[in-house]
């Protein structure tokens, strides 16, 4: 009977142990999502500085402008999902991209401090998002691993824990960002 | 010679001149030592013949004079030693970088090895030198020789027993990195010690301070352990481009290699076996190959600014 009990406590302490280890796993993934969210707040703020500067020197780039701060507010407007949010930043990324070439038309913007500043703040917090996709990944396939493999499977079947897709890197993501290829400096 | 400064003439004017000197020494050592064995000679001699007391005037009076030679000699050596860092190590670096000077009493200060988080154990004995410093492009670098060793005191039936073990011996290299960052990142070589250690810290129980960091370039995951205060920070340092620089820099270390990147500025250990940037005493400097290996080392620690990119500064740190 004692023994009985003593295996009965023991599978409960287990059953604890991995309950505990998933919900850690879990808070991890969340957390390192909503340090992408953080860099992309980040990276959305600057948008109306780098507008303000590019509209002072051009009168050619008012399209892309317009596309810009449009795909900017749709994204802070706050009730679009996780996944609108990251297809939005993709497009601005790459809106920005396009302008960020078509600059090398004007010498006089090419040197402004502020847009050189911009410049800068615009691929650090670039890469910063890659490190965080990829930290968010990482937390992800970590969890995965845990509720796949035995013995957690067998907790996080009982306890419906289920799996959560990687975040696809776009193809730019994965080589590093390239002055030369950025600004043709 | 790599960097073919051979034919530089005021170099070999030089190396011409402290040529007299190297044979200096290197005869008043030989001399020294030829002195003392002679002494010890007539003292194992005088013992077989049974007359001890001349043997012990001999080796006294020889002794003396031996110890008198090898001490000059020495001294001289000391002098020679810092000329040829001064003026032929200095030199060469002149000749690969106008920006490159060598202090050969200066190094990696041990406060600094300390607060870089290279190794987990602490030095009880410590020595750093020739500290070459400079500048490749807009990176600022500097890297020494530096040797650190712990002890251990084991009891034993006469006593305690100290016994020094090396924790590090080879040329530390630093450079200021191209990146904002304000945690710490480090990287260090995946033995079996630094697995299970983060194996267990994964999977059980971290002790705080700095987590793994798993990352996803297996071949950079199987050669080295990844610590850091801020996961995302560590994967902003360590892109999967800076990855692969990293691991190609390892292949050509004999020895796997350490980083560390902290306070703006990032940490590399490079293990090696001897100590360069000496003056030869008893191998000619008119040897056209003298030279070679420190020059080797030397052109090594100058392109890893290159080879990881640090000149590329776009990312909002001038």
């Amino acid at each position: 009977m004692i023994i009985v009990i003593i295996i009965l406590v023991v599978i409960f302490l287990i059953g604890i142990f991995f309950y505990n280890l998933l919900i850690a796993k879990k808070n991890q993934v969340i957390n390192a999502f909503s340090a992408i969210d953080v860099m992309l707040k980040k990276r959305f703020d600057l948008i109306p500085n780098l507008v303000e500067v590019v509209k002072q020197y051009t009168n050619y780039e008012q399209g892309t402008l317009t596309k810009i701060v449009e795909l900017r507010s749709r994204a802070t407007s706050g009730n679009i999902s996780n996944a609108e949010k990251a297809e939005l930043d993709a497009q601005l990324s790459s809106s920005v991209k396009g302008l960020m070439v078509n600059i090398e038309n004007y010498p006089d913007l090419k040197s402004n401090t502020n847009f050189i500043n911009l410049q800068s703040t615009w691929t650090e917090s670039e890469e910063q998002i890659a490190a965080a996709r990829r930290t968010y990944n990482s937390a992800v396939t970590d969890y995965n691993n845990s509720i796949m493999m035995f013995p957690g499977s067998l907790f996080a079947g009982m306890l419906n824990f289920q799996p959560i897709a990687v975040l696809e890197t776009a193809a730019e993501e994965r080589k590093n960002i390239s002055a030369k290829e950025l600004f043709n400096n | 010679m790599a960097l073919g400064i051979e034919s530089n003439t005021a170099l070999q004017q030089v190396l011409a001149g402290m040529e007299d000197q190297r044979k200096n020494i290197a005869s008043g050592q030989k001399k020294g030592y030829l002195f003392i064995a002679g002494g010890v000679a007539i003292l194992i001699l005088s013992f077989v013949l049974g007359f001890p007391i001349p043997g012990f005037i001999g080796i006294v009076a020889l002794g003396i004079f031996g110890g008198i030679k090898l001490s000059s000699a020495y001294s001289e050596q000391s002098i020679y030693r810092n000329q040829y860092k001064r003026d032929v190590i200095g030199a060469a670096l002149k000749f690969l970088d106008q920006s490159l000077t060598i202090t050969p009493n200066s190094g990696i200060g041990e406060h600094e090895f300390r607060h870089c988080q290279l190794f987990n154990t602490d030095p009880d004995r410590y020595s750093t030198e020739d500290l070459v410093t400079g500048t490749a492009g807009k990176t600022d670098f500097y890297f020494a020789e530096v040797h650190a060793e712990y002890k251990t005191v084991t009891q034993t039936k006469n006593g305690t027993r100290t016994e020094w073990h090396e924790i590090f011996k080879g040329i530390i290299f630093v450079a200021d990195f191209n990146k904002n960052f304000n945690g710490v990142t480090v990287v260090r070589p995946k033995d079996f010690g630094a697995a299970l250690g983060a194996w267990f810290s994964k999977n059980v129980f971290s002790f705080g301070g700095n987590d793994v960091v798993k990352l996803e370039n297996t071949d950079f995951d199987k050669t080295f352990v990844t610590h850091g205060s801020d996961q995302v920070e560590a994967r902003y340092i360590l892109t999967p481009v800076m990855m692969e620089r990293i691991l190609n820099l390892n292949h050509q270390s004999k020895y796997t290699i350490s980083l560390s990147f902290i306070g703006s500025r990032m940490y590399i250990a490079f293990p090696l076996e001897r100590n360069y940037f000496e003056a030869p005493v008893f191998k000619s400097l008119l040897d056209p190959t003298i030279m070679d290996e420190d020059i080797t080392v030397i052109k090594f620690m100058y392109d890893i600014v290159k080879e990881l990119d640090l000149n590329t500064r776009i990312w909002g740190k001038a």
